[in-house]
């Protein structure tokens, strides 16, 4: 769920911009590392951000019948790893701003903090927890995908609560307020993108010849 | 695949100083913030609108359709800022009304300023700026190829989508999302295809991860860049003195 343009207090805006700062620029560090020892990663890196986004502009359909579009965060988590992701992620969050009129510019930081970063590296702890643990692929990475979108969702929850506390209840009667509405659509959605992505890592790992290529990809960009 | 990005190729004031352009937005954005949402904020919005419908000639039901998914948004969070719950169940916060108005007032104007960027200016134009004023060539570079590679794949994906419709792949919801997994997964493998056959292309061309191209946008002009303060000025007065 994005925020939209001009929907954050110029405090917090500027305040989740600055919290995402140091995990883009770590993100872009690394990156540039990876570039500079292998230049031809960076075409590979072009064309998995492109196709995140044109996952992202894709409808799916829902449990309780409305459409969203999945956020490939998971995905994107477990094949590239979370650090990558906070750059990738950025570049993506602002072409919807700029070629969709999805999220924004000044929320572009709070945004980037869900979405970019907190749902990738809840996805990833997951799937590593999982995969520690002995548990099949199919089931670590629904609950990757599953909790890495829920625990985006979580986290937008949080920001519009402490940007609008309810005016008795404080932070906490907010966040039951904006928890509540969001529980209702992004359960299902959750559960739906999980499924998708089950799909996504099947029908991929069914791929002999292309299985590899995701492996090499993923271990470069880490 | 966006309609939006044709709009920003297509529009009257394609053409103008990408700094004015971004000058306009970003302190109107600002304004949006530090005024006043009434008048000050719906000012913003007013401006705003009227400069991308009238002075940019921006199609007014390409505009409608791109404001209707954010306005959605808000009517939702306007609604959770103006009631409240409590144990003894639902009802309407104290201010919650005026509180809900403000916000309304200020997202509605930060969307009208989104839109006129976002419509009145091509994506590769502001990757080219943001490269001018110093971000790393690594991002820009990366951002850019991204550009290239997103409408390549979303008419593939458009393709694809409508050859599983065309197969009953939408018929009921666990085909439909069957479908798209299908779609997802054969997207991938073809983008990474694409993005090595692209790669071997540049390296026989002796590539080194540096494209440079020769732009033909003109730089900011001392009249524009006044006019541009004198909006932003005028418009911070308005909203100080009412």
């Amino acid at each position: 769920m994005h925020i939209m343009e001009g929907f954050l207090p110029v405090g917090h805006a500027a305040g989740w911009f600055a919290a995402s700062a140091p995990f883009v620029v770590a993100g872009g560090v690394s990156l540039r590392r990876i570039l500079r020892e292998r230049p031809e990663a960076r075409l590979n890196l072009a064309a998995s951000g492109a196709f995140a986004f044109v996952l992202s502009a894709l409808k799916m359909p829902s449990v309780t019948g409305s459409c969203s579009h999945p956020t490939g965060v998971g995905l994107g988590a477990v094949v590239f790893g979370p650090a990558v992701m906070a750059v990738l992620g950025t570049i993506v969050l602002l072409f919807q701003a700029l070629l969709l009129a999805h999220g924004g510019l000044t929320t572009l930081g709070a945004n980037v903090f869900s979405m970019a970063i907190v749902g990738p590296w809840a996805s990833y702890a997951v799937w590593k927890a999982l995969r520690g643990l002995g548990a099949p692929i199919a089931l670590a990475v629904f609950f990757a995908a599953a909790l890495g979108d829920l625990s985006t969702y979580a986290t937008t929850a949080v920001q519009l609560a402490l940007a609008y506390p309810d005016a008795e209840t404080g932070y906490a009667g907010a966040l039951v307020k904006f928890g509540g509405i969001f529980a209702v659509t992004q359960l299902p959605l959750a559960i739906a993108e999980g499924l998708l992505t089950v799909v996504v890592m099947n029908a991929l790992s069914g791929r002999a010849g292309h299985a590899d290529e995701i492996a090499v990809l993923a271990g470069e960009a880490r | 695949m966006s309609p939006i990005d044709r709009e920003a190729h297509l529009n009257r004031w394609r053409g103008k100083p990408l700094a004015e352009k971004l000058t306009l937005t970003l302190g109107m954005l600002l304004l949006t913030m530090v005024l006043k949402p009434w008048p000050g904020a719906a000012l913003v919005a007013v401006v705003m609108t009227a400069a991308a419908l009238f002075g940019a000639r921006v199609s007014p039901k390409l505009w409608l359709a791109c404001a209707a998914a954010p306005l959605g948004f808000l009517a939702v969070g306007a609604v959770s800022v103006a009631f409240r719950v409590d144990l003894h169940g639902v009802g309407l916060a104290p201010g919650g009304l005026a509180a809900a108005g403000a916000l309304a007032a200020r997202s509605g104007a930060g969307v009208a300023c989104l839109l006129f960027l976002a419509l009145t200016t091509p994506a590769s134009d502001m990757l080219a700026g943001a490269r001018k004023i110093g971000v790393p060539t690594e991002i820009t570079e990366l951002a850019l190829l991204m550009y290239r590679f997103l409408f390549i794949l979303a008419d593939a994906a458009l393709a694809m989508d409508a050859a599983q419709a065309a197969r009953l792949g939408h018929a009921t919801k666990a085909r439909r999302l069957r479908s798209l997994g299908l779609l997802a997964a054969n997207l991938l493998p073809r983008a990474l295809d694409r993005a090595r056959r692209l790669e071997l292309g540049l390296a026989a061309r002796g590539w080194h991860g540096d494209m440079r191209v020769l732009s033909d946008r003109l730089g900011p002009t001392a009249r524009g860049m006044a006019l541009v303060a004198s909006v932003l000025g005028a418009t911070a007065l308005f909203g100080v003195l009412a």
